[in-house]
């Protein structure tokens, strides 16, 4: 073999990046064209000892022309402790994930970031870090993950900045100018945010329970519709997944029942009402290379008939059932080196979609270019992806690993 | 006494029978051959680790490196298995760990862990029209295809690259299950690996050829260490060493978890 195995293997690992993204049209609300332009370098360090801890750092180094800063990202930095054989400790900056959707959360109410994920970053900086205590217990066949995280990380949810969005304060799209005010849980002992999951394996199926008590990661409660003040309302969520195969592919079935602490009576129209969020979910290879999936989601409002008597006149229209169906195509090619990708969201009650077409082709193992495209669309200016449409957008990206 | 006497006798001679092929060769049926020689090339002995470097070569000379680290573990000779992948490189995939639930009749269960995202995905993949790793072998070349889903005819017996060989041809059961028409394979009499195989599509013509390009014994286990795989009508090409192979290393069946697939131990990353 030409290449030996040792000469490759560097201290450091991470990547560099260059990544560009236009708007497709004008958007009145926006003074830039440009969604996207920035340089990164990512960089990461693990450090272990035998049976001792195991330390790992990820940071984030980007200069960004659509913002004009710089700044730098700890992505991860963490410490991984195993005091006892079934039982393993993470402290620190940590990417938290669980659950079964596919781009849809249930019961992963760990933070996101909507605006990377719309303007075409990868799909990394889709889940956002949170700075928590996670510890797991394994007794076979059972595994349980507490985390208590607190801090508290929202969203990064949309607010005007690079991307126009429905404000339903001033009821309009707005972009820069909107002013949101947005107001964090305090950050006392008795704000932690505390989640977990009770996970089994029985054959070729994957049961879990999920339980969590926290906050909404996204603002949907109302402090002063005057002052423009937004906060994060008291949040529960309990439920349930599976995982298997199913008709020749794998299927997977996850139920979340939100309670809104604040408002369980849903009489507060500034604040979200509870609900049960459903997600059905298939995929399959259907050729050499091909994997088609689909997935339908349904969101159902609780007391919804309290929110349509506390409502305003003027208020946004809201369904007590939001049905959201997904698809997800991609076909490999020429060695798994090119990647044609395609996934849509589109929503029938809602009348909207997002559709995130892709290809991607490996130039070199350590090149990769992206080329991409965020395209939204709806009847109503209201709604999730329909208050995204004059956003449309391409992107592009080069990376390079090491 | 006397029966567990004859137990031993029973068992001691089940487990010589992969290493004494030629003691009974005259009588052996095609079949055999091929159920043997799955067994010597997939169940090698109750575990395994390996570290495989992979080599993608295009018609055009170009060419792309995969490095991982496997670990096997068979449940029951011939039967069910579990593999562990852990990626060194390229760099995009580099720490993924990949985890196999291997079963002799149905689908294999697959889980794939990506880093960047903490996430566990579960992978639909079809074993036989699935590249692994974009490379020349599918994932059935990678972890064995069930010898009952072929009716196998031995063709003749023959020398190969200066062995005595088993030339058997296989003819897939379920025509529309893969597009494999048939493959013939030259089957070492000695270790009963295969040591060349041709596949055919459909149409009868060559679509890819396996050779073994170096055979070792390892721990008593004969192994191939260096393979190449061919797709003949594309000119692309994979050629696979196994590094640092050892057996029964008493891997332990917890290991082949979300747990560790979350957070491969050392042992594994190393």
């Amino acid at each position: 073999m030409r290449v030996p195995a040792e000469s490759l293997e560097l201290p450091v690992h991470g990547f560099i990046e260059a990544a560009g993204g236009m708007r497709l049209g004008n958007d009145p609300v926006q003074p830039r064209d440009a969604v996207l332009g920035e340089g990164r370098i990512q960089l990461e360090y693990a450090k272990e000892w035998e049976k001792g801890p195991k330390v790992f750092v990820k940071a984030d180094f980007l200069g960004d022309a659509a913002t004009e800063a710089l700044r730098g990202d700890l992505r991860e930095g963490y410490v991984d402790y195993s005091p006892v054989p079934n039982v393993e400790l993470r402290l620190g900056r940590q990417i938290l994930t669980w659950g079964t959707g596919d781009f849809l959360f249930i019961n992963d109410v760990f933070p996101k970031d909507y605006i990377s994920f719309f303007i075409g970053r990868q799909p990394q900086y889709l889940k956002l870090p949170s700075d928590a205590a996670k510890v797991s217990l394994f007794l076979a066949p059972l595994a349980l993950d507490l985390v208590a995280i607190p801090s508290f990380t929202p969203d990064n949810v949309l607010t005007g900045e690079r991307l126009s969005f429905f404000d339903g304060l001033s009821n309009r799209i707005r972009g820069e100018d909107a002013g949101l005010i947005l107001t964090k849980p305090k950050h006392i002992p008795a704000n932690t945010e505390i989640a977990g999951r009770l996970s089994s394996q029985v054959g070729s199926i994957e049961l879990a329970l999920y339980g969590f008590k926290g906050f909404f990661k996204s603002p949907l409660g109302v402090q002063d519709p005057v002052r423009r003040e937004l906060f994060y309302p008291e949040l529960a969520v309990y439920g349930g997944s599976f995982r298997g195969p199913a008709l020749g592919g794998i299927g997977n079935l996850e139920v979340g029942y939100y309670d809104s602490l604040e408002d369980r009576a849903g009489t507060d129209p500034l604040m979200e009402n509870s609900s049960v969020k459903y997600l059905l979910g298939y995929e399959r290879q259907l050729w050499g290379d091909f994997t088609l999936g689909g997935q339908y989601y349904v969101e159902q409002m609780l007391q919804f008939n309290r929110f349509e008597a506390s409502r305003s006149a003027g208020g946004a229209h809201r369904d007590e059932f939001r049905h959201l169906l997904t698809l997800r195509l991609t076909q490999l090619l020429w060695n798994q080196t090119l990647e044609l990708s395609l996934f849509v969201f589109y929503s029938p009650s809602d009348e909207d979609y997002y559709a995130r077409p892709a290809v991607s082709y490996k130039v070199t193992d350590q090149l990769t270019a992206v080329l991409g495209a965020n395209l939204f669309g709806g009847r109503r200016a209201s709604t999730a992806f329909g208050q995204l449409d004059r956003n449309d957008n391409v992107y592009l990206r080069f990376t390079y690993g090491f | 006494m006397k029966m567990r006497t004859v137990v031993l006798v029973v068992a001691t001679c089940v487990s010589l029978l992969p290493f004494a092929p030629l003691a009974g060769a005259q009588t052996l049926s095609a079949e055999e051959i091929i159920r043997r020689s799955h067994l010597a090339e997939y169940y090698p002995g109750d575990d395994m680790k390996a570290r495989i470097l992979m080599r993608l070569v295009s018609k055009d000379g170009k060419e792309r490196i995969r490095e991982m680290t496997m670990l096997r573990k068979d449940l029951q000779e011939g039967g069910e298995q579990r593999y562990f992948i852990y990626f060194h490189r390229p760099p995009d995939v580099r720490e993924m760990t990949f985890m196999v639930w291997k079963y002799p009749q149905k689908n294999a269960d697959r889980w794939l862990f990506i880093p960047a995202l903490k996430l566990v995905r579960r992978i639909a993949a079809d074993d036989k029209r699935s590249s692994f790793v974009g490379s020349d072998f599918s994932y059935e070349d990678i972890s064995g295809r069930n010898v009952e889903e072929d009716t196998h005819r031995l063709l003749r017996e023959e020398a190969m690259g200066g062995k005595d060989a088993y030339v058997i041809e296989s003819i897939p059961k379920d025509a529309g299950g893969s597009d494999l028409g048939r493959k013939v394979s030259w089957i070492d009499k000695r270790t009963l690996l295969p040591l060349k195989e041709e596949y055919f599509d459909k149409r009868g013509d060559l679509s890819k050829a396996f050779s073994a390009d170096e055979l070792k014994e390892i721990q008593g286990f004969w192994t191939i260490t260096r393979r190449t795989m061919r797709d003949v009508q594309r000119g692309h090409r994979t050629e696979a060493t196994f590094q640092e192979v050892r057996y029964n290393l008493g891997l332990p069946e917890a290991l082949f978890s979300e747990r560790y697939l979350r957070n491969p131990p050392p042992e594994v990353v190393r």
